[in-house]
């Protein structure tokens, strides 16, 4: 019998398909149903962002894997993803090369400069979000467009690579094919009238494809454009209905943990009833159902015990319903979610069920004191 | 798969059983092989010294090797024979242990022991004859019996549970001692009972062995002190703690022995070989064993010899299929993938698995996504990516706390990882290294 065996330590058995690939392939799969939404409500112009994103999010882990002379890993889809998500939170107007400044940010800083998938401490799309937020550039990830904006500017030539302020008052989107456009699509988010206690005028004028008019409660869109997707926001964020629906499917495939997205919304819900501030608008609003379902779910950024995750979600909950209850801006959901990120480390070293047999049923970890 | 009401315990795994492959295979008796290296140590605990020398002859079932120690199980030869050498061996852990060498006559006697009446035996004659006989857990473990039928006196049992869950895949050797030999089992259960004292006696069998229900039923007759749990069909079924917990919703307390519970868990090998060795005097010199996976020609349950290298039976069921890769002794969970096939058969071996290529799932170790599955699944309720981080950081003190001690090595946890990480040899190491740590204190 002379063959080469194979050793190795036990088990010798792995569950099948289940690795990080698969797990990758899923949120890709779960995210096209937004994707085409994002299309359909605001043009091809979404389709470029997310390519764009997705294209330098996948050259950016390959070269900077190179130069730290790690193992490729572009098969295992993660760049994709991220490039994907990074690509949904971004408004409609954000010129091209803001969008590869951000992907590249996503994967080549917040990914791989912590050491790679699994090593991050942040979620990278969200990071690179944040970062664009509070930089110079955050002009040109600031500006919101009405749905269905390119029925006045085409659905494939509206390619966005500036925006020119200079005018007074005036707002100039400068396309690669040369058209410029003025202010007369921009649009406020539903969450930021919200805030501002602001109408919307409807100067897109016409029925659009899901009715005759998308304007209905009180100078805002209606609960079904809500829902649907008929509203001004990142271009992932807008349909709560094609969210779900992919995350049904990421439940399905127990790729995401329930308990997250539960406790998120619940507790989300439970503040803002308390409140009384329009909990199901506040719900649909944003990009809450975007960020509790394929945001806080990410298994490197989130803690890996039930429990840990039960006070992550709810954590998060509370604190985005209080942000925009509290603070001046509409939305938080980003910058929560980045700080629980942090936060999940720490839940982590400190909860842990008790062990099978544990005479102490202790919760909370007691660290070893290091010499 | 999930049986709806039965009892369990908490997470574990659902795996590919694939008893199909085996578990209607009666059992047969294996050749007698031409060379038989009987390994000393066998079991947890103090190694034997030899008690034959070179060039003797021994007979079949004679004491070749013991140990003044407690915590030890003496060997006996498995052939009549004489012996050819006293030498090195490598076990299927890859340790190097003293072995007698047999050359076996080419007339084979019949066992010829002693006749007992097994109902006029005490406790303490039980246990007596456990030990002589070398009785050792036959699952896999292989702690000597008669040690765990000692438990401490302010620790009294009260419920002697039989393992036969057979939890791992592949294997069948137990399903079909359940078919084939129900009153042995019950027999040996009874011998356990009385031994420590115990008022009840429950088998504790997965929902995937229901067939042989009806012949425990029949053995058990009107004893009423004996009953059968079903229980679901999940991995570590059969895993001690696991097991009483599923059984008898006690959870034994974390570093403690079962008796803290109350509970004495034999297997159902060693429940006949108990009653064997009390009836007729036999020690435990053969047992049966499964050979299984895609990657043999033929499977089989056979009733082997001690001392049988591996070789000889895989030859004996037709050989390695073309694309076999992987040669397990024990179970595909926590089995010892072997790459000689010159190893013997110990007491402990329950089966051999040979798996093909398609079933070997062999990736790089990509580092933890903390997915969690991990945490999920472990029956221990431990948290085995942070041992995995803590160990290879070195930081001994953090893989104790997150339970590197309380892991059993089930491989629940790398199973079902994401990240292909190998959780059992980073918690081997952090044991290891906890334990000198914890050695250099006391001193
Ligand atoms: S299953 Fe693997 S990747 Fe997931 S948390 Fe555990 S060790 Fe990490
Ligand atoms: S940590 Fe140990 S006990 Fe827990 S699943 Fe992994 S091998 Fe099993």
């Amino acid at each position: 019998m002379n063959r080469e065996l194979l050793v190795g330590v036990s088990p010798h058995l792995h569950e099948k398909d289940q690795n990080i690939e698969r797990a990758m392939r899923d949120v890709l799969i779960a995210l096209c149903p937004a994707a085409v939404v994002a299309i359909v409500v605001f043009g091809m112009n979404a389709f470029y962002i997310m390519a764009v994103s997705m294209i330098v999010a996948v050259l950016s882990e390959f070269v900077v894997r190179k130069i730290f002379r790690r193992k490729t890993s572009v098969n295992d889809l993660s760049a994709l993803v991220t490039g994907l998500l990074f690509a949904f939170l971004l408004p409609p107007t954000t010129p091209l090369w803001v969008v590869a400044i951000g992907a590249f940010i996503a994967v080549g800083i917040a990914k791989e400069l912590f050491g790679g998938l699994g090593k991050n401490v942040f979620n990278p799309a969200l990071f690179a979000r944040v970062a664009l937020m509070i930089s110079p550039l955050s002009m040109y990830v600031s500006k919101f467009v009405k749905p269905f904006y390119w029925r006045h500017t085409g659905f494939f030539s509206n390619v966005i690579t500036s925006i020119d302020e200079s005018v007074a008052g005036r707002i100039v989107y400068k396309g690669i094919t040369g058209n410029v456009y003025m202010n007369a699509v921009t649009s406020a988010t539903p969450l930021s009238l919200m805030k501002s206690g602001r109408m919307l005028v409807d100067t897109v004028t016409g029925p659009t494809p899901v009715g005759a008019t998308w304007l209905t409660s009180g100078g805002r869109p209606s609960l079904w454009s809500m829902f649907l997707g008929c509203k001004a926001g990142s271009i992932g964020e807008i349909s709560i209905l094609a969210l779900l629906v992919g995350a049904a499917y990421l439940l399905y495939r127990r790729t995401i943990d329930w308990r997250i997205p539960a406790g998120i919304l619940g507790s989300f819900l439970i503040v803002m009833l308390i409140a009384w501030n329009n909990p199901v608008y506040e719900l649909l609003g944003g990009g809450l159902v975007l960020g509790a379902f394929y945001m806080a779910t990410d298994w490197v950024t989130s803690p890996s015990s039930k429990s840990g995750r039960w006070i992550y979600a709810i954590g998060i909950g509370i604190a985005i319903a209080l942000f925009r209850l509290l603070s001046p801006w509409p939305e938080g959901t980003a910058i929560v979610i980045l700080h629980f990120n942090v936060i999940a480390l720490l839940i982590d070293r400190y909860i842990a069920a008790p062990k099978f047999g544990a005479l102490k049923k202790r919760w909370i970890n007691k660290l070893p004191v290091s010499p | 798969m999930k049986e709806q009401g039965l009892r369990t315990f908490k997470a574990g795994i659902h795996p590919p059983y694939l008893k199909e492959l085996a578990s209607g295979k009666a059992i047969k008796e294996a050749p007698v092989p031409e060379e038989v290296p009987i390994l000393l140590q066998q079991h947890v605990g103090a190694p034997n010294e030899p008690l034959v020398g070179v060039g003797d002859h021994i007979n079949l079932g004679q004491k070749i090797g013991s140990s003044e120690a407690f915590v030890s199980a003496p060997v006996h030869s498995s052939v009549a024979g004489v012996v050819k050498g006293i030498q090195e061996a490598t076990n299927a852990t890859g340790q190097k242990v003293k072995a007698v060498v047999v050359t076996p006559d080419s007339n084979q006697p019949q066992f010829s022991g002693v006749s007992r009446d097994i109902e006029a035996l005490n406790a303490q004659d039980i246990v007596s004859i456990a030990k002589d006989a070398g009785l050792v857990g036959m699952g896999g473990a292989a702690f000597p019996t008669h040690v765990k039928l000692s438990p401490p006196k302010d620790k009294p049992i009260d419920i002697v549970i039989i393992n036969a869950c057979e939890c791992e895949p592949f294997l069948t050797c137990d399903h079909r001692l359940l078919l084939e030999r129900p009153e042995a089992i019950i027999a040996g259960l009874k011998l356990f009972m009385r031994a420590v004292g115990a008022e009840k006696g429950v088998i504790g069998i997965e929902a995937n062995k229901l067939d042989a229900l009806d012949g425990l039923r029949k053995a058990i007759g009107g004893s009423a002190d004996i009953e059968i749990e079903v229980l679901e069909v999940k991995y570590p079924e059969g895993a001690e703690k696991q097991l009483i917990f599923a059984v008898t919703g006690r959870k034994v307390p974390l570093g403690k022995l079962p008796s803290e519970a109350g509970c004495l868990v034999q297997n159902v090998g060693t429940s006949i070989a108990m009653y064997e060795a009390a009836a007729f005097g036999k020690p435990l010199y053969e047992r049966v064993i499964t050979l299984s996976g895609p990657g043999i020609k033929e499977t089989a349950n056979l009733k082997v010899k001690i001392g049988t290298r591996i070789s000889a039976l895989i030859e004996a069921c037709g050989g390695l299929t073309e694309d076999a890769s992987k040669v397990i002794m024990g179970g595909p969970m926590t089995g010892w993938a072997q790459a000689e096939l010159s190893v013997p058969v110990i007491k402990g071996t329950s089966g051999i698995v040979v798996l093909t290529e398609s079933f070997v799932d062999v990736r790089d170790e990509h580092a933890c996504v903390k997915c969690g599955k991990c945490v999920e699944v472990c029956p221990m309720s431990l948290m085995p990516n942070y041992i995995v981080t803590a160990t290879q950081k070195g930081e001994w003190d953090k893989a104790e706390m997150w339970g590197a001690l309380d892991c059993f090595e089930c491989g629940c946890c790398s199973y079902t990882c994401p990240a292909y990480i190998p959780h059992v040899s980073y918690v081997r190491k952090a044991k290891a290294e906890i334990g000198a740590a914890k050695k250099a204190v006391k001193k």
